[in-house]
């Protein structure tokens, strides 16, 4: 199974090298794929001396599209399987190979590295809560159990590469993982467990945690009913 | 019928819009196809302000207080309108935006490694010419 690592880079000039330097050396035969997002900082100079391929887009265009990126590529060099992994250091490369073992095995096309599968963390705080709310929407519009929908480290089959590369309003995000969890057993989960980021900026404070559930709630539910 | 300041206030409006409208499109500021929109709107005030029966008409008809109530309730469902199709219209030229910069990405990177297997260096990820820096 040839699998590509997308690794979405936006002002991660702190971690990247760090983070692919450990994906690399833990997973040699899988490929690596920095997609830089328009980043203001020197994350473009320090991508390039990662051992992997680089993709420069020329202006900040957002996760959705830098995600994209790397799944247009995954398409072109005839990949079977793409793993979404963080710039910033929170996700594990050993979980690469499991996630790849869970997607063959199951034949799903999702596989989600959940911090919370085996009930030995609980989510807490405020994210917690949110990462609930959507498992419970999840569960009451597809009947799927997903126990960490909101994990960003997923590894997805040809068909949701396909799916990325080529639709409109495709995001990582839990929405999509929504719809496709209606077929049952297309999204599967490993154990895993995460870092706290490494250095830089979270994306994900009080606000924006506010604005984000609110935005993905309602998309699960415009997406049950509009396709 | 229509309050005759109404009336006058409309077509002031609509003449001063149009002056703005043409002005715009002369110094190529707006493209012709997206400035009818707006001139279509300005002719229909004119219309209504000078032929006020039409709006005295419908209002009788949907049940509403008055006239200028009509005006003003047509006005603001036009301009929902023409908001929701620019937020469309905007979806879409942001998804086009991201598809080139995707594009330019993804040539850039083809190019780089078609050159790096060419020359024959050991690792094609290297960038010797400095060729990805913009």
């Amino acid at each position: 199974m040839r699998v590509l690592a997308v690794v979405p880079a936006f002002n991660e000039e702190q971690c990247l090298f760090a983070t692919v330097d450990m994906l690399v050396q833990a997973c040699p035969d899988v490929d690596c794929l920095i997609v830089n997002d328009g980043s203001r900082d020197r994350t473009a100079q320090v991508a390039r001396r990662c051992a992997a391929r680089v993709a420069n887009l020329p202006v900040n265009t957002g996760l959705t599209s830098a995600l994209k990126t790397g799944m247009k590529y995954a398409q072109r060099h005839g990949y079977d399987a793409v793993v979404q992994f963080d710039a910033d250091g929170q996700h594990l490369p050993r979980y690469i190979p499991q996630l790849a073992a869970a997607l063959e095995e199951g034949g799903a096309h999702v596989a989600i590295a959940s911090r919370y599968l085996d009930g030995s963390v609980r989510p807490t705080g405020a994210r917690g809560a949110g990462s609930r709310l959507i498992t419970l929407l999840i569960r009451i519009t597809t009947g799927a159990v997903i126990t960490d929908p909101t994990s960003g480290m997923r590894m997805y089959d040809r068909q949701m590469i396909r799916l990325f590369a080529q639709g409109f309003d495709c995001a990582p995000e839990p929405d999509t993982i929504a719809l496709v969890a209606r077929e049952q057993g297309a999204v599967v989960e490993i154990q895993a467990s995460m870092r706290e980021r490494q250095g830089g900026e979270s994306y994900l404070k009080l606000g924006n945690v506010l604005k984000y559930m609110a935005r993905t709630c309602l998309s699960i539910i415009m997406l049950r009913f509009l396709r | 019928m229509l309050p005759l300041q109404l009336r006058l206030l409309l077509v002031l409006g609509a003449l001063l819009a149009f002056v703005v409208i043409s002005n715009r499109v002369r110094r190529e500021r707006i493209l012709v196809e997206d400035a009818i929109f707006w001139m279509v709107l300005a002719a229909v005030l004119v219309v209504l302000a000078i032929f006020p029966q039409i709006a005295v008409m419908a209002s009788q008809a949907l049940g509403f207080m008055s006239a200028s109530n009509f005006v003003f309730l047509a006005v603001i469902v036009l301009l929902f309108w023409k908001a929701f199709t620019n937020a469309s219209e905007i979806s879409r030229l942001k998804d086009k935006v991201n598809e080139l910069a995707q594009e330019i990405a993804l040539e850039r990177l083809e190019h780089e490694e078609a050159r790096a297997q060419a020359s024959e260096e050991p690792r094609e990820e290297e960038d010797p010419q400095g060729e990805l820096a913009r």
